[in-house]
């Protein structure tokens, strides 16, 4: 058990030390925020009118959440941006997000980007930054 | 029995109401192993089989053929994930022994006396568990940590004691099947893993990577195919197991495994550690096909059993 623990982490620590190297700046390459707009603008027309997803953002302004996930995404790709909104955990408080709902905004995400015309490598890099929102995002109902 | 599931799969792939296969990203459910759990084609991985979330119920079947000359191995079976926590699966292995090797062990048994003898199968069923202990392979991204799961396979080699007949249908040895005359001594054993995976995405030159490492205790002699244990040696042995992939684009894996085995048999059953060169296509969530070139290294009098491995996964 502890060869195990030692073995896996070693090969796991060095497999990340190649994963996070400094990124080649992804934010000019893919055409900064403007590019990112566009996709959010896409994918929140996909989301509001998702049956599953729809409902959760219901009185949610389209232009407010796309300004902030434009700013965010932005933000953490490494772009010249603050993100300025609510942390995840609390605008999805009352929410009960499943991991199932958030797997088909995931996907959503995805296509946009696609549609907007970013490569596939692109589109994994940006996805790299946001995907450790997911443990902020799913069931954070009290 | 194979054609049947076959027929079965085809038709539940076709099926409108096969819609729903769960919420998970494509590709993020892995293949099947030939052992039927969820992972890459030799070894299980720490995710759960299936597209189901942490609120669904989905599963798998899947079918998979390894052409290694006078050696065939065609196994098939089914999983289920529930809650993407737990994995049962269940799978049937059946290993042709082609008559040039059984006209060998004969011709070894009685010195030349006995020169041919029609083949034989060996069959084996495995009952697989598998929970997820704790980690999220694809989206801690920020985190070093991989997916950690642990499993046992049950294994019940069903031919452990067939006897060999010989082509006019005498039985010189009753009551001995190939496994006891390779030296197993049951026909019987559990083995226990833990797994460790992680995707990076967008890793490797803007491509996803995956690994995977996976420790197993084993009694088992080539997978459990020639029994378990031996006269001389029962207790278990830790063997290592790893698969590392490159995701070229959101449809296509491409990679390389290994898996060390015990050789706690030696002789004519020597055990080399498997390797094996992948390429899986998963076209959408319905389903997926993997091609593979497997090295298993020795079988009985086959030193270099090496061959086309092709296995097909249907999502449910």
């Amino acid at each position: 058990m502890k060869s195990f623990l030692i073995v896996i982490l070693t090969f796991f620590a060095l497999l990340s030390g190649c994963a996070t190297q400094p990124k080649q700046d992804l934010y000019s390459e893919i055409g900064g925020s403007a590019t990112l707009s566009k996709v959010f603008g896409l994918a929140i027309n996909r989301i509001y009118n998702d049956p599953v997803l729809g409902p959760h953002f219901e009185g949610v302004p389209k232009s407010h959440l796309r300004e902030m996930l434009t700013e965010q995404t932005c933000a953490l790709i490494g772009g010249p941006c603050e993100y300025t909104g609510k942390s995840m955990q609390e605008a999805h408080q009352e929410r009960d997000v499943t991991a199932a709902e958030f797997y088909r905004l995931v996907e959503h995400v995805q296509q946009a980007m696609r549609l907007i015309g970013l490569t596939y490598e692109q589109e994994n890099r940006i996805l790299a930054a946001l995907a450790p929102l997911k443990k902020d995002i799913i069931y954070q109902g009290i | 029995m194979i054609r049947k599931l076959f027929l079965l799969i085809c038709l539940s792939g076709l099926s409108p109401l096969a819609g729903a296969t769960g919420s998970s990203l494509v590709a993020t459910g892995g293949i099947t192993s030939f052992e039927g759990t969820a992972g890459g084609g030799i070894t299980p991985w720490a995710m759960i089989a299936g597209y189901g979330s942490e609120e669904e119920i989905h599963g798998t079947a899947a079918l998979q053929q390894l052409d290694l000359g006078e050696y065939q191995l065609r196994t098939f079976g089914a999983a289920i994930g529930i809650y993407d926590r737990v994995e049962l699966s269940v799978q049937r292995q059946n290993l042709k022994v082609g008559s040039g090797i059984t006209s060998n062990v004969f011709n070894l048994l009685t010195q030349g006396a006995v020169s041919t003898a029609p083949g034989t199968d060996i069959e084996q069923d495995i009952i697989g568990l598998k929970v997820k202990l704790f980690g999220d392979a694809i989206f801690a991204q920020n985190s070093p940590w991989p997916q950690v799961s642990m499993g046992a396979q049950y294994k019940k080699n069903r031919d452990f004691d067939t006897s060999l007949p010989l082509s006019d249908g005498s039985v010189p040895l009753p009551q001995t099947g190939v496994p006891m005359l390779l030296g197993a001594t049951q026909d019987s054993g559990t083995d226990f893993y833990l797994a460790a995976s992680k995707l990076w995405l967008g890793a490797a030159w803007g491509n996803n990577l995956l690994a995977n490492v996976t420790a197993r205790m084993t009694k088992a002699n080539t997978f459990g195919l020639l029994g378990f244990e031996s006269a001389t040696d029962d207790s278990y042995a830790l063997e290592w197991e790893g698969s590392l992939a490159i995701l070229p684009s959101p449809s296509t894996a491409v990679g390389i495994e290994w898996r060390t085995q015990t050789n706690r048999l030696g002789g004519l059953a020597e055990e080399k550690t498997v390797t094996d060169f992948f390429i899986a296509y998963f076209p959408n969530k319905h389903w997926s096909l993997t091609a593979a070139y497997v090295d298993l290294g020795n079988l009985p009098f086959d030193d270099k059993a090496s061959g086309l491995y092709l296995s097909a996964t249907v999502n449910l």
